[in-house]
């Protein structure tokens, strides 16, 4: 199956047009919750969302950041495929097209170059399940489906779990829309287990021999850190009923929701190259640690992207993750407020944080506002609205334990899937 | 207004007694002594009779220290209600928690609660678009005849400043809800009160009452007003050192829905879906279906702790669900008390102390009373709560209404949730093979609901002596 790639397309806007971007957006986000389209139509697309980059005027005098478009999707590999379905797209290429130098009347290979050029890296970037594709989970639903409905169909009583599974092994071998779930699941390409292998043994050889130097300058850094935060002023502003009104109004539709945000770094030498080594520490573990079910125990996450902009002077982070964003926040809180002050206390105004790990977003309140207010409205898709990323899990496993034979117990394991 | 003294520490603070003097005496107790009660929903019509009301019955008002032994009196407001009543704007909006404020019918409200559909609050009898709510009076007697005395008395002095929206008369308190089950036996313990009842996980008291730390050991933003304001000192001074004057404190957020109870379609379901191959009706598996979907029999007793057969006895007993009872064999894990209280079994480690402290911040006080009104039974579902949106409004989306709540995929809960066009599941897990219903019916929907602010008693008589607004005067 293909691994996933991270699309972060950012343009900035022509002079004076927000006014028709808003509507652009509009249409767009209507069309999406009419039938999907244009993204339900486009193949390998789990998530996609568009939205604007408000601009910083103030953040190097003389140079202007003006507003900027972000298109951002998590799709599946080949990544080329999806920059042409995108930029064929009508309502997509409209939407550009309110950018600079976007080459309206230009040929199809014109505007690809310019969605090239205009790509940004994510500094570091989560997969709920790496090498999951769309279909993947599509037909994983609808054998879970499939399995359930038969199941229902039949009284099991006497039977053993190791009888009733093979009873479905050979319901699921005699569907011909289904037999593929008896085989595994591929893995992604040789090519790209390699690069990660790589990637994963590369940065630990060259890590290793300098890690007690590392280890060395760490509490002088601390150190360093504790007295910026002793400088630090938090942001104590509540967000605005109309921006929150803004914002609800594209939550709770289905079981995922979108999170975007964004942010100023924290000036000076110390902040820049903190978050920079945080989030490659969090791309490295994201990448070999946590790649299979759980972002540091949290299993709600189906994507995550943190990207610097601007020179490192600014940072968005977009999520898709499951439930309302009160519970998103409140794992956060309850359960990564570590992780979280790593990053973001990194960010202008978080809340107070003590030795870069401690309290941050344990400040309930103020962590809610800052969310809040840092948080920017976005027309989202989502490929699988009624599936949670758990759902997701369950309904791999479910496939994976078709492929052989179960001892009882595994069967009756297996069963507590459907 | 800034945001309040915070204390950012994680650790635990030690947690103030509550001051039971200041507080309405619905935090402390739910009025078990007086069995008959009456709601009644009104507007103000006249601001300035309205606070003539409310200082003509701030001293009736029942505190936590007692009550008299015939009846008691809560007063609570919304949002609205307090700007009516004489409430700046700008305290209302910028001192009170945004749900509070912009109540429970917004867009967004209306998708996290599920009131859509025929659940849409354009339907609802009160506090509805149509019919918005002020105030909340709460009337509680020993018996039928004080409470209907006590009623009249006070829709006396009302006269014409206020309009009554909704009368909502009670059952006799009893302990079975209309279902038939036992209800009310999970309260949290207040860690402020140390008398509350026994058994119970202790709380913090900040979770029901504001101007107390909460589960964070942080106190929640409040309407902290100019001292100048208050110049006879009638609130409490800010418990985070601002010197400001707390209006907040001692208060709670009040949330109060009407549930209607299709008892029938709820008994007519048990009967369909156990009906034996023979046609015949099945009483016993019809209460085990029952005991499934709620999570205890109707008895009380939990399935936890009697998974076969009903064991009365063990109602009040404390149990787990993560050592006892992970994978739901015997309590289903969609079942509603398991939503509704998941104990230890949310992640991460479930079955620690860890897991019981999560929880502990999404819990509800109970108040609820029942009802039988034109032929229709019910619920008057009352909770207090310190924060509405990481409570109440949590556990009504995230559990009760989530139809993907723990790793299920369909399924709201099968007792109270609405049915929209997912959710309408249930899963009853079981080995070989779990039994799955599907298509539930709805058994509870919504009639009416609203945010209200219930005022610590120093608020109530802060609020009572308001001076007249200008809109008034330049009438």
């Amino acid at each position: 199956m293909p691994h996933q790639v991270p699309l972060t397309i950012r343009a900035p806007l022509k002079p004076g047009r927000r006014a028709e971007v808003s509507a652009l957006l509009d249409t767009l986000g209507k069309s999406i919750e009419h039938d999907g389209s244009p993204f339900a139509g486009m193949p390998g697309v789990h998530f996609a969302r568009v939205f604007v980059l408000p601009g910083d005027p103030a953040l190097d005098s003389g140079l202007d950041v003006p507003d900027t478009l972000v298109y951002l999707a998590e799709v599946d590999a080949p990544l080329r495929r999806h920059l042409d379905d995108v930029l064929d797209e009508e309502s997509l290429a409209a939407l550009f097209a309110q950018c600079a130098e976007y080459p309206e009347r230009g040929a199809h290979g014109d505007r690809v170059r310019w969605a090239r050029d205009h790509r940004v890296g994510a500094a570091a970037w989560y997969v709920h399940r790496v090498g999951r594709g769309v279909d993947q989970v599509r037909d994983e639903a609808r054998l879970r489906t499939a399995v359930a409905d038969f199941l229902d169909g039949r009284d099991w009583s006497g039977a053993g779990p190791g009888q009733v599974h093979r009873a479905v092994q050979d319901f699921v071998g005699s569907q011909p829309d289904l037999a593929w779930a008896l085989a595994p699941a591929p893995l992604p390409g040789p090519l790209f287990r390699f690069r990660e292998a790589v990637h994963a043994v590369g940065w630990a050889a060259a890590l290793l021999p300098v890690s007690p130097l590392l280890l060395a300058v760490l509490p002088g850094w601390l150190l360093l850190v504790r007295r910026h935060e002793r400088r630090d002023v938090p942001e104590t502003a509540r967000p605005s009923r109309a921006h929150v009104a803004e914002l609800t109004a594209g939550e709770d539709h289905g079981t995922p929701n979108p999170f975007t945000a964004y942010g100023r770094v924290k000036p000076g030498f110390v902040r820049g190259v903190t978050i920079r080594v945080a989030l490659r520490g969090l791309d490295y573990a994201n990448r070999h640690v946590f790649a299979r079910d759980n972002l540091a125990g949290i299993r709600s996450i189906h994507f995550a992207r943190w990207v610097l902009l601007d020179g490192g002077r600014r940072v968005v982070f977009a999520s898709n993750y499951d439930g309302s964003q009160e519970s998103y926040m409140s794992d956060f809180i309850d359960r990564i407020a570590w992780g979280v002050n790593l990053v973001f206390s990194n960010g202008v105004g978080y809340p107070s944080t003590r030795w870069l790990v401690l309290d941050g977003a344990r400040d309930e309140q103020r962590y809610k506002n800052y969310l809040r207010n840092h948080q920017l409205p976005s027309v989202w898709f989502s490929a699988y609205p009624a599936l949670s990323a758990r759902n997701v899990d369950d309904n791999s496993a479910l496939r994976d334990g078709l492929a052989g034979e179960l001892t009882e117990e595994g069967a009756r394991r297996w069963l507590s899937l459907v | 207004m800034a945001l309040p003294g915070v204390r950012t520490s994680a650790a635990r603070s030690p947690s103030p007694t509550l001051d039971v003097a200041d507080v309405q005496g619905l935090v402390v107790r739910g009025y078990g002594r007086l069995p008959h009660a009456a709601f009644l929903l009104c507007r103000v019509h006249d601001a300035a009779g309205a606070r003539t009301f409310l200082r003509a019955h701030v001293d009736d008002v029942a505190t936590g220290l007692g009550h008299d032994e015939r009846w008691a009196l809560q007063i609570a407001f919304t949002a609205p209600g307090l700007v009516a009543l004489g409430l700046p704007d700008d305290v209302v909006e910028g001192g009170f928690a945004a749900p509070f404020v912009e109540g429970m019918v917004t867009p967004h409200r209306r998708r996290l609660l599920g009131d859509v559909g025929p659940a849409d609050p354009a339907t609802w009898n009160w506090g509805g678009p149509d019919t918005p709510v002020h105030l909340l009076l709460l009337v509680y007697a020993a018996t039928a005849e004080v409470l209907d005395e006590q009623r009249t008395a006070l829709l006396a002095t009302a006269g014409d400043a206020l309009d009554v929206v909704a009368d909502l008369s009670t059952d006799e308190l009893g302990e079975r809800e209309p279902f038939g089950f036992v209800d009310g036996l999970s309260q949290p313990r207040l860690a402020g009160l140390p008398s509350g009842r026994a058994g119970g996980r202790t709380v913090a008291t900040g979770e029901f009452v504001l101007g107390y730390p909460n589960g964070y050991g942080q106190l929640a933003p409040r309407p902290l007003l100019d001292p100048d304001t208050d110049p006879d000192r009638v609130l409490p001074r800010d418990p985070g050192g601002s010197g400001a004057a707390d209006l907040g404190c001692g208060g709670s957020y009040l949330v109060a829905r009407q549930l209607r109870q299709d008892v029938d379609g709820f008994t007519s379901f048990l009967r369909d879906r156990t009906r034996g191959t023979d046609g015949a009706d099945d009483g016993q598996a019809q209460e085990r279906l029952a005991a499934k979907i709620v999570g205890r029999w109707r008895s009380g007793a939990p399935l936890v702790l009697a998974p076969d057969a009903d064991d009365p006895g063990t109602k009040y007993a404390d149990f787990g669900y993560h050592a006892e009872d992970p994978r739901g064999l015997a309590c289903p894990l969609g079942a509603h008390v398991r939503r509704a209280n998941p104990r230890d079994a949310l992640p991460p480690k479930p079955g620690s102390e860890r897991s019981l402290r999560l929880t502990d911040q999404h819990r509800l006080l109970r108040r609820a009373r029942s009802y039988t009104m034109d032929g229709e039974r019910g619920l008057h579902f009352l909770c207090l709560v310190g924060d509405l949106s990481r409570q109440y409004e949590f556990v009504q989306h995230s559990w009760i209404n989530d139809p993907v709540f723990d790793g299920l995929h369909d399924d709201g809960d099968p007792l109270v949730a609405p049915r929209g066009p997912r959710g309408g599941t249930f899963v009853e897990q079981a080995v070989p093979v779990r039994r799955r219903y599907r298509d539930l019916p709805e058994f509870v929907r919504v009639r009416g609901g609203a945010y209200f602010f219930l005022p610590g008693v120093s608020a109530l008589r802060y609020l009572a002596q308001l001076p007249p607004t200008s809109d008034e005067e330049s009438r």
